[in-house]
């Protein structure tokens, strides 16, 4: 076997150039090459973890304008929902006011008109008792041919009309 | 090797010489450092040209430098601890110099030189000393009760210690010897198919017949040992962590 | 708007379960463990493979350090022959502690 063949000076060159080089590998690997690549990682993941949180704050401010969306449109509900009970209301309390105020001026009218009613009455009625006692008088003049006495027949007419009203 | 020789040299591919002219001579650079300057070049052209772009979405060539990195990193955090971190650098040289070693030496007319034992052997006990000496920087005199389990009876320390330290010094023994085992047993099994094929080959239109067989199971093991460079490199990788870990935290 | 409600919920929580597990990747927030990371039985092959090394390894550091103290005490072959049974001690040693309850770190 080559490689357990001790007297070769070629062994003992090959452990010398082995250590040379892999002494300056490691020198160049340590302080050159490996240092890059770690910071174009590290530059990386600075760069995947930034964005991400840039994501996540955007996440997290549109949840809140999404709450803050919800929040207001319950809100302008609530407040459209009480506004239009109060219109409604208010409508309502003008409505019945109105109806109030019609209600009294149709009363004070039929009251009117019912006095008028019993004046018309009354009046009607005192001209029919005069009516009644001068077709009575004429009545009973052209019967009886003769005046009576003038007293004699309101006092009759009187009588029969109030026991008529009876 | 040679396709004219009907015998089987299945060990002359591990076979050292200089390289690169005279001057490769004159200061014994092998085939093997040759290998290992190349690796260490494609390790680091793929920290260079990966980390080059620096882009937030990675093309292939980074993603695979920043795969690698983290792959390590994520090993060595996980392993260690937060206070592995320091080996990091450690952790990535050794594995990435094994890896590259091993997959370059699949390459035909290339040289493994974690087929060395001598080569292993160097790394692991580069490992061991690291571990010791972090080991006694950490827990000063301390360390040495590691070699003591808590709760032994007493009239048992003279087979335990040694044990415990026989069993310490094993762990470069161990090391080494996995790696170049299973490297060697790959290659070697790569060259006897392969002379195998030749000498089916020599004998004439059958043999071309027969060749397909050992040509089909080095395809297979292509395959195999390709899985074999990455696992002996992680195996290698992940034991340095473990050795670390217990230097750092001790029992 | 009370129409839009049940889609618009769908379109959060997805964007909501997206942003969390992009965050839990990039290990912003507190991930749920995730107990499978931990590599698979190793196969026979590799068992094999690691029983022979750690015994392996053991009794070689065994009769390297019984041979050195043989020929610097001139007592070949006490410590030799005593190494060797404390390098078998240390080889099963090493197996349970690699292999034993609790840790299995990777295969071969």
């Amino acid at each position: 076997m080559p490689q357990l063949d001790f007297g070769n000076p070629l062994l003992l060159a090959q452990v010398v150039w082995l250590g040379i080089i892999f002494l300056v590998l490691y020198l160049l690997l340590s302080r050159w090459a490996l240092p890059q690549v770690g910071a174009v990682l590290a530059h990386r993941a600075e760069t995947i973890a930034a964005d991400l949180d840039v994501a996540r704050r955007a996440k997290e401010e549109a949840d809140a304008a999404v709450a803050e969306l919800t929040r207001a449109t319950r809100e302008a509900h609530a407040g459209a929902q009480a506004e239009i009970a109060a219109a409604v209301a208010a409508a309502k309390a003008k409505t019945d006011a109105e109806s109030a105020d019609l209600n009294a001026k149709l009363d004070a009218q039929i009251a009117a008109a019912e006095e008028r009613i019993a004046v018309a009455r009354t009046s009607a009625l005192g001209a029919l008792e005069q009516v009644a006692v001068e077709t009575a008088r004429e009545v009973v003049g052209r019967l009886i041919g003769s005046s009576l006495d003038p007293a004699l027949v309101p006092q009759a007419v009187a009588g029969v009309l109030a026991a008529r009203a009876k | 090797m040679a396709a004219g020789e009907p015998s089987i040299d299945a060990l002359g591919q591990f076979k050292l010489h200089t390289t690169l002219g005279p001057i490769g001579a004159s200061v014994n650079f092998t085939q093997s450092n040759l290998l290992m300057v190349i690796a260490s070049g494609l390790i680091l052209a793929l920290l260079y040209y990966g980390a080059r772009p620096r882009a937030i979405v990675p093309g292939r060539l980074q993603a695979a430098a920043e795969l690698s990195y983290d792959f390590i990193y994520n090993m060595v955090s996980e392993q260690i601890g937060h206070e592995g971190r320091k080996f990091f650098p450690f952790v990535f040289t050794l594995f990435f110099f094994i890896l590259f070693g091993n997959l370059l030496g699949l390459l035909p007319f290339s040289f493994t030189y974690t087929s060395h034992i001598a080569v292993t052997a160097a790394l692991a006990i580069l490992v061991i000393v690291l571990v010791t000496v972090v080991a006694l920087a950490i827990h000063g005199l301390h360390f040495f009760s590691y070699f003591w389990p808590s709760g032994a009876p007493i009239a048992l320390a003279p087979i335990i210690v040694p044990v415990e330290i026989i069993s310490y010094l094993s762990r470069p023994v161990s090391l080494s010897i996995r790696l170049f085992a299973n490297m060697v047993a790959g290659h070697v099994m790569f060259e006897v198919f392969a002379t195998f094929m030749v000498m089916m080959a020599g004998a004439g239109v059958i043999g071309y017949a027969g060749a397909i067989g050992p040509l089909a199971l080095n395809v297979i093991l292509m395959g195999f040992e390709l899985l074999v460079a990455g696992l002996q490199a992680y195996v290698f990788a992940v034991l340095t962590c473990i050795y670390l870990h217990d230097a750092v935290h001790l029992h | 708007m009370s129409d839009d409600g049940p889609r618009g919920q769908v379109g959060k929580d997805s964007f909501e379960a997206r942003l969390k597990s992009a965050r839990e990747k990039q290990g912003l927030d507190p991930k749920a463990s995730d107990p499978d990371k931990r590599l698979s039985a190793p196969s026979a092959m590799g068992v094999g493979m690691r029983v022979g090394v750690e015994l392996v390894s053991a009794m070689v550091v065994a009769v390297a350090i019984g041979w050195a103290l043989d020929r610097w005490l001139h007592t070949s072959p006490a410590f030799l022959v005593v190494f060797v049974l404390l390098g078998f001690g240390a080889g099963l040693a090493n197996l349970w502690r690699v292999m034993g309850p609790g840790r299995m770190p990777g295969a071969k």
